[in-house]
């Protein structure tokens, strides 16, 4: 949890749009120091920081697991966890108060992921998955009998955690985004649409085929451990 | 009763697990579903892969993580 954080970050990184910072506007803080312009500005900054301590840091646990998720690995994800936390706090008098704090932070993780780790890890899919076919990518239609489906719907839900986490993590990086942050964080499609920065139609169809392969793969691990999923979920409607 | 049939709740229940359809969507889906076994089922599939991910992605940020931002916010504030 060492790297990336020597440098200064500038909000421009984070794709903020920074504009300037005004400290006549700041808050007046008591300053037993007298005129000093730059006392004032560091006694601000101690406000400021506790108030990003008391908003932002409690999203931690969540930017955490959405952070193990993109990077695969933790101490990825604390680097990037560590980084966003940085951006968000040198961007945060940008930031409007009583807007959505939660979207704020994963646009920065997001960018943040997709500007310097994504580059590391070169996902082989990547530019090219919104173009596959369905064909290509396989996955499952609803063309099973409703009987399978109780069954499917019943394996799901006993399959062990890792063995979800495994799936999420073997589905094309944008479309395990997409999936993520709609299902697991909750996030609007429009919400989605600003953090990954594409149209609400690619969310939806990103998202659409995301949890088509998650559960194609699902029901396969479900069969390996003897769990009667029917085999047959191919076939279009 | 006005049944929206088999294939616009096909269509849109993943907006509808996602709460993403118009209130009037909303509701004749709600009313196929309520008469359709075939479509709940298929309904039931969504909602539990959504609520197996919730549960499985949980996770814990490691305490040095929290240490490590907790002391990284403090040097940006202290003088430069």
């Amino acid at each position: 949890m060492s790297m990336v954080l020597d440098a200064p970050v500038r909000a421009d990184d984070a794709g903020l749009g920074w504009a300037a910072m005004n400290h006549d506007t700041a808050v007046p803080v008591e300053d037993p120091r007298g005129e000093d312009g730059e006392r004032e500005t560091e006694l601000d900054d101690a406000t400021l920081r506790r108030l990003f301590e008391e908003q932002a840091l409690p999203f931690m646990d969540q930017l955490y697991a959405a952070g193990m998720r993109m990077t695969r690995n933790p101490a990825d994800a604390a680097d990037l966890v560590q980084e966003t936390f940085v951006k968000a706090f040198t961007a945060f008098r940008q930031f409007q108060q009583g807007t959505n704090l939660k979207a704020w932070l994963y646009r920065i993780l997001t960018n943040t992921f997709i500007n310097s780790y994504r580059k590391k890890q070169r996902d082989p899919y990547q530019g090219t998955i919104d173009e596959l076919e369905d064909w290509q990518l396989g996955g499952a239609e609803s063309a099973t009998a409703s009987t399978g489906r109780s069954a499917e719907a019943e394996a799901i839900d006993h399959l062990p955690d890792s063995t979800v986490k495994d799936a999420l993590q073997s589905i094309p990086e944008d479309f395990r985004l997409a999936v993520y942050l709609a299902d697991v964080e909750g996030f609007a499609y429009q919400e989605i649409a600003d953090i990954m920065k594409t149209p609400v139609g690619t969310v939806m169809s990103r998202l659409h085929r995301g949890r088509k392969l998650l559960r194609e793969r699902l029901a396969g691990y479900a069969r390996e451990r003897g769990i009667q999923v029917p085999e047959k979920t191919g076939g279009k409607r | 009763m006005s049944d929206c049939g088999c294939e616009k709740a096909k269509a849109e229940l993943e907006e509808y697990l996602h709460q993403e359809l118009s209130e009037q969507d909303f509701q004749d889906i709600t009313e196929h579903l309520a008469h359709c076994d075939d479509c709940s089922t298929e309904h039931l599939v969504g909602i539990a892969l959504t609520e197996k991910m919730r549960k499985a992605c949980r996770e814990q940020a490691p305490a040095e993580l929290r240490q490590a931002v907790e002391l990284k916010l403090r040097s940006l504030t202290a003088k430069q």
